[in-house]
């Protein structure tokens, strides 16, 4: 029987992360500029696989997803617990740091979606110089909670069973069944704890307010794309944000929270463009 | 506007493989009505139209007549296409013990959306 090999690598390193060492796990294909995907919360990189086997984007990019500890195929931290993990913004910036300079990467392109679409915010704001572009995909300034996280983390509840019930609803009701399956899949296999971990980051420590107006476009391009059924992160956040750093941001039609997972070749068509004003 | 969902479809019939352990009861509210759903072994088993005089519920979730039209729409329009959304927009209410609702999460929301009329071939 023949295959449909894939061409996509997986590799595991150490890299330390805040004096600590960490396991980390990421995948990669393509040659040429270096594209860094960071994930959602209580997901894992496997959310970018559309991008990993799309030969027009593999041309041009190094395509490379790392999973966060605690996440996917990466360890927890050594000396770790459950219940006990937090994503500051401090931590997930060393997190981004150190995979790129372990990489030796040199000035890459940095998207991320959902945490990963605030902590490009926090990216432009202190280290623009670093980076040849940021993409933040579902990127809002902040966030108030509107329902109860704990419920994410309790033992009278399975975790794999609420999170992804929290994050199908954050799809699009367009969006192909297949894909919306998978990427609920994934925040299913999630550990206990970790998706409650990263929203203390989005929801709490990630918060920016006036500070997105250091964010200076001309030292390091920035661009927004929200998906219209995103009722986390909106379009009309995303707008706010858009305005207030002075660029135009794209609304992305018949998509949601995820839209490199949920319906990746809608995204792509908005994605393609971008990516060719970068390179 | 509830009373379908004691239909046993095959929609309705797979997603009791969710919900195996489920006995419960809740309350639909559009405000003006009111619907009383029990759920056994993760099949509805009867839904009551109100008003009631001493109805017994666990949990109960609460929006305008317009907001659930709006949710149960074939495709529902961004913000109004899942019971979080309307949540986020504060225009629902979750009240009561929620410990089932939270559990089988994703059993309610199929369950809700299994009332649209195009949604069958989109859902599980």
């Amino acid at each position: 029987m023949k295959i449909e090999k894939e061409p996509i690598t997986g590799h595991y390193g150490k890299f330390e992360i805040e004096g600590i060492s960490n396991r980390i796990y990421w995948e990669e294909a393509g040659e040429g500029i270096p594209l860094v995907c960071l994930h959602t919360a209580g997901s894992d990189g496997r959310q970018y696989r559309a991008l990993l086997n799309d030969k027009k984007i593999l041309k041009k990019y190094r395509v490379i997803v790392f999973d966060m500890p605690w996440h996917g195929k990466s360890s927890p931290p050594e000396n770790s617990s459950i219940g006990n993990y937090k994503l500051s913004t401090d931590l997930y910036i060393s997190q981004i740091l150190s995979f790129i300079d372990g990489l030796e990467l040199v000035k890459p392109v940095v998207m991320g979606c959902s945490i990963g679409g605030r902590i490009i915010l926090h990216l432009a704001i202190h280290f623009p110089e670093k980076f040849r572009a940021l993409i933040g995909l579902q990127s809002a300034g902040h966030l108030d909670p509107y329902y109860d996280i704990n419920w994410l983390h309790r033992q009278d509840v399975h975790g794999g069973e609420v999170c992804g019930g929290i994050a199908y609803g954050l799809m699009a009701p367009t969006s192909p069944e297949k894909e919306k399956f998978e990427t609920m899949w994934h925040y299913m296999q999630g550990g206990p704890g970790v998706f409650k971990g990263d929203l203390f980051f989005y929801k709490y420590d990630g918060n920016i307010g006036n500070e997105i107006k250091k964010i200076d476009n001309s030292k390091c391009p920035i661009y927004l794309l929200t998906g219209e059924y995103d009722y986390s992160a909106t379009p009309e956040e995303t707008k706010i944000l858009a305005d207030t750093i002075g660029i135009k941001m794209v609304k992305m039609k018949n998509v949601g929270h995820f839209p490199m997972s949920e319906n990746p070749e809608e995204f792509l068509k908005y994605l393609y463009p971008v990516l060719d004003k970068i390179s | 506007m509830f009373m379908k969902l004691v239909e046993k479809d095959e929609r309705r019939k797979s997603l009791s493989a969710m919900a195996g352990y489920l006995n419960t009861s809740f309350m639909i509210s559009t405000i003006d009505t009111e619907y009383l759903v029990n759920i056994e072994k993760g099949m509805v088993t009867s839904v009551q139209e109100g008003p009631f005089i001493m109805p017994s519920y666990v949990f109960k979730l609460t929006a305008s007549k317009d907001e659930w039209l709006k949710f149960l729409q074939p495709i529902p329009l961004p913000g109004s296409h899942d019971i979080i959304a309307l949540l986020r927009r504060k225009v629902m209410q979750f009240d009561g013990d929620l410990h089932p609702l939270m559990s089988h999460l994703l059993y309610f929301k199929l369950l809700l959306a299994s009332l649209r009329p195009t949604e069958v071939k989109s859902e599980n």
